[in-house]
């Protein structure tokens, strides 16, 4: 190693560009550029709708979380070249059998909580084994298990309870210390605070009479934060983030420079099924009951999501941050339509055309970032 | 840097069947550091499969790798690349949507600790791409700036550098000029001099006998599966070549026909 | 760059004029929003439209209709809790499933709204929740008289073809079915789906794997419709015995042709209708019935049709 690093005469091709451009150049401007619009829209039509009190702003809150909970594990998998059908299905199979655990066998309900969740992540697993296996395309082999899913959550819930809702969930969940974590709320003292001194509206009568009508942070919001946080460190941040961007950018590539793709794979789709059992075990907590058709659709929303926060469909690029900004314009324009008073009917027409100019924009954002053709 | 009367790397009578097909029908070569060592041959002739053998990406049937001295098997790329051999394919040098530090350090990422978590260590990545691209020549708008926006040449550059950097002893770069333009493909085979003279030993696959006369040391060419022999530069023309790989005769009458452009 | 979003704000103007001027149309004064647990793809709902429109023109007041697409019950909770924060004077909501939908009806009533249970529930939950009243149709009841009904015609065996197993008050119709026929619900209720092309070979398959059986029971045009021409094609429309919950078109034209014997109407023009005028009067004058109102059921049979056949899918 002798050479000297030389620097080499700046190349006349580049054109110089503005330190502003750069930075507004990037994966997440669509999304941001989104949230503007969508913000402005709703300013406009929904200001004295009650959209932005606090109940309001914790209703839309709360379904944009959701969204980001399983769009985080769906961003992830995107990049990394895959797809998973099956999140929606997973959510109902995941609450049917925490309920049946906690409510028909009697088990603890951090006991069923936790098998849950080793349960639905080894299937997530079986998911992306079959997948690297076969060399199917993961939308087949997902596709395949959004139907045995359900059909299995159905059967599970009839063959133990002759009804596909199963209730009384609330009661075992009663002071148990992990169910907490999902269905709880923080900061219930600030609330109250607020409340008190007429920051935020308390109730007029009823058993909560002159407590706050929002009365805490859900634990769905902090989870759907941590797992953003999560998702976006460990994808800008780590060496295993960087195999993600390779294994989805293109697998053959990074197998020749030694990146354990099939192990990156399998991974994604656990944390894809780990996603989607944090949502349904946030939902039971919160509603007391599981029923065999939750989910229904909701791999598609967290795709949408993804997709309008600028990950390619194809693989090898995207980001969290994005797909969280994605997730926060879904739930903003599903909630706010209703608050805005638009006939719910077009809140599809909205979604699609949002979903075009998002999809659009992003691709002309993506073509200067990385020269595609 | 190793001794460079011995040669790094021996293939010893190398068999390749797949199903019925003989693909490899007992090839032989050696490689010394140092050496660029061009492997030529018209297409089908076995010179990929034949690299793919050394890179571990195929297990020979029957033959011997002998390397550093030792035998060796490998059973998977990164069994090669670990012991040192690396490789540069054609069109899967890079990945385009990613950046080019990113590339450069693909799963080699340097770590910084922080606590009991190892993160992706930025700052060095970004460092030392700046600084292996400024010896190659290559001028970055960043070392964020997506493989996408380089040329064909310039992305070649890029992964032979990273294999340099990686701390390869034999380079393997297959057909690294076949889509290149002129002035690029000049770059890059001033990238192989600069490696080769490192002490690195290259083994260059093309079925151009310019670009493997402008730096190679030794030629075998392959036909049909079998080596036509090795010549030492200086022994051989280019027209001497071109026949070999081609099988004469019929060349000749072709090459009539073209005006001796080919 | 500038231009691009210059564009993209223009288009979006475009597209939201007109979801704008649908807002406009609103009348001043009481709002009042009706949210239902039925998925878009639920024709029986038209009717409720129908009548809280009506109801709306009437009294001038402001109504709105919302509804979970998929009719995911999560969803609903929060389309309840969303109704809520946009601060109406009233919400009518059904009370599908008293796990998920009891925590944001309770909230919303804590909230000083006014809130009427319809359509699904029990006069208990309606009380346990705060809500006003609930107007509708106790379905157990029903289904126990249809049962009583269809023993007397000498039914022995049914098959409940249900559409929406996901809610457990419409599954009691079927409960209430068997218990008056005197025999064990067991494997007579078939998960159907949602699809018509669905529902009608689920509904042949089943007959050709149980013979024996006496009976049909759908619960809804859902079901209905495409169970109609499953009969057809298996040549047993008219000799079997077919009964049904709730009326549509097909329903009713079933019923004249003699291959239903009989539908329940709950009248659900009713449960959206009164709702309205009940919470404009209490919120006007204060006045307000002092019991829960049973809009069903009611027998409709090929006596009578006339006036069924007329409003038949619009307000019957």
């Amino acid at each position: 190693m002798s050479d000297t690093p030389t620097n080499p005469p700046d190349d006349e091709r580049i054109i110089a560009r503005s330190r502003f451009r750069e930075a507004l150049i990037r994966p997440e401007l669509g999304g941001i550029a989104g949230i503007i619009l969508v913000f402005f829209f709703f300013l406009l039509t929904a200001a004295d709708s009650g959209m932005f009190g606090p109940a309001g702003v914790m209703n839309w809150s709360i379904v944009s979380a959701q969204f980001a909970i399983i769009a985080v594990g769906a961003c992830l998998l995107m990049i990394a070249g895959e797809f998973d059908l099956s999140v929606g299905s997973m959510i109902g199979f995941a609450g049917i059998i925490i309920a049946i655990l906690s409510v028909q066998m009697g088990w603890p309900m951090w006991m069923a909580i936790i098998t849950t969740f080793v349960l639905c992540t080894a299937l997530g697993a079986v998911n992306g084994w079959l997948v690297i296996k076969t060399g199917l395309p993961s939308f087949i082999v997902t596709l395949a298990f959004l139907y045995i899913l359900r059909g299995l959550t159905i059967f599970a819930a009839i063959a133990t309870t002759r009804k596909t809702i199963i209730g009384g969930v609330r009661d075992v969940a009663e002071g148990d210390w992990l169910a907490a974590i999902f269905g709880g709320k923080i900061l219930t003292g600030f609330f109250q605070w607020m409340g008190d001194t007429g920051l935020i509206e308390v109730f007029e009568r009823g058993t909560r009479k002159g407590q706050p009508v929002v009365d805490g942070i859900p634990m769905l919001i902090v989870w759907a934060l941590v797992l953003i946080v999560f998702g976006h460190i460990l994808l800008t941040r780590t060496r295993f983030g960087n195999w993600i961007f390779a294994s989805g950018g293109d697998a053959q590539s990074a197998r020749y420079t030694g990146v354990p793709v099939n192990r990156v794979k399998i991974l994604m789709f656990m944390f894809t099924a780990f996603c989607a059992t944090v949502f349904a075990t946030c939902q039971v907590m919160e509603f007391g009951s599981a029923g065999a058709d939750r989910g229904l659709l909701k791999e598609f929303e967290a795709i949408i999501s993804v997709v309008i926060g600028g990950a390619l469909l194809t693989g090898g690029y995207g980001s969290v941050i994005g797909a969280a900004l994605g997730a926060l314009i879904f739930g903003v324009v599903q909630q706010g339509l209703f608050f805005a008073g638009v006939e719910s009917s077009l809140f599809r027409v909205f979604l699609g055309v949002i979903l075009l100019l998002a999809v659009i924009l992003n691709t002309y954002i993506r073509r200067m970032i990385t020269g595609e053709k | 840097m190793s001794d460079k009367s011995k040669p790094i790397v021996q293939m010893k009578n190398i068999e390749k069947h797949f199903g019925a097909v003989i693909a490899l029908a007992g090839v032989s070569l050696d490689v010394f550091p140092g050496e660029c060592h061009c492997l030529l041959g018209d297409n089908g002739a076995g010179k990929s499969t034949f690299i793919k053998a050394l890179a571990g990406v195929h297990k020979p049937t029957k033959g011997e790798i002998i390397f550093e001295g030792k035998p060796m098997e490998f059973d998977r790329p990164r069994d090669a690349i670990a012991a040192g051999i690396a490789t540069v394919y054609q069109d899967l040098a890079m990945i385009p949507l990613m950046s080019v530090s990113r590339n450069f350090f693909m799963g080699n990422e340097p770590i910084k600790k922080l606590g009991p978590i190892g993160f992706f260590d930025h700052e060095t990545a970004n460092r030392i791409t700046m600084e292996e691209m400024g010896k190659m020549g290559i001028s970055l708008r960043g070392p964020d700036q997506a493989v996408g926006t380089l040329s064909g040449g310039e992305r070649q550059t890029v992964a032979i550098a990273r294999a340099v950097h990686f701390g390869a002893k034999v380079l393997i770069l297959d057909e690294p000029t076949s889509a290149l333009g002129v002035r690029q493909t000049a770059n890059v085979l001033a990238t192989v001099d600069k490696v080769r003279k490192q002490g690195i030993a290259v083994v260059l696959i093309t079925h151009n006998v310019r670009h493997a006369m402008a730096v190679g040391d030794r030629f075998t060419v392959l036909n049909r599966g079998q080596t036509l022999g090795t010549a030492e530069r200086g022994n051989i023309t280019p027209e001497e070549l071109q026949d070999m790989m081609a099988g004469g005769a019929e060349l000749a009458t072709l090459e009539g026909s073209l005006g001796g452009t080919v | 760059m500038t231009s691009l979003i210059r564009k993209l704000v223009l288009a979006t103007a475009v597209v939201a004029a007109p979801l704008l001027a649908a807002t406009t149309a609103a009348a001043e004064g009481e709002k009042y929003i009706l949210v239902s647990h039925a998925p878009d793809s639920d024709s029986w709902w038209n009717t409720i439209k129908n009548g809280i429109a009506l109801a709306g023109e009437q009294m001038g007041v402001e109504v709105e209709y919302r509804n979970p697409p998929t009719g995911d019950l999560a969803d609903m909770a929060r389309i309840i809790e969303q109704a809520a924060a946009s601060g109406p004077n009233g919400i009518i909501t059904t009370l599908a499933d008293f796990d998920v939908l009891s925590g944001p009806i309770r909230a919303a009533v804590d909230q000083g709204i006014n809130v009427i249970i319809m359509n699904s529930g029990t006069a208990e939950q309606t009380r346990e929740v705060g809500a006003l009243m609930f107007v509708g149709q106790p379905e157990y009841d029903a289904g126990y008289a249809a049962g009583l009904r269809a023993k007397g015609d000498g039914i022995t065996s049914f098959v409940c073809v249900n559409h929406v197993i996901s809610n457990t008050v419409v599954a009691e119709r079927c409960r209430g079915f068997a218990d008056g026929l005197g025999i064990e619900l067991g494997n007579s209720m078939i998960d159907s789906g949602q699809d018509p092309a669905e529902i009608k070979n689920r509904v042949i398959a089943h007959l050709n794997a149980n013979p024996d059986t006496d009976a049909v029971l759908t619960l809804g045009p859902t079901s209905a419709d495409p169970t109609i021409l499953a009969l057809e094609e298996m040549g047993l429309a008219g000799d079997i015995y077919f009964g049904t919950f709730d009326l549509g078109e097909n329903i009713v034209k079933g019923i004249k042709d003699g291959i239903i014997q009989w539908g329940i109407d709950q009248q659900p023009f009713l449960q959206a209708y009164l709702p309205v005028v009940i919470l404009t009067n209490y919120d006007r004058y204060g006045v307000l019935p002092g019991n829960n109102i049973n809009s069903g059921p009611g027998f409709v049979t090929a006596d009578g049709l006339e006036k069924v056949e007329m409003f038949a899918g619009e307000y019957r």
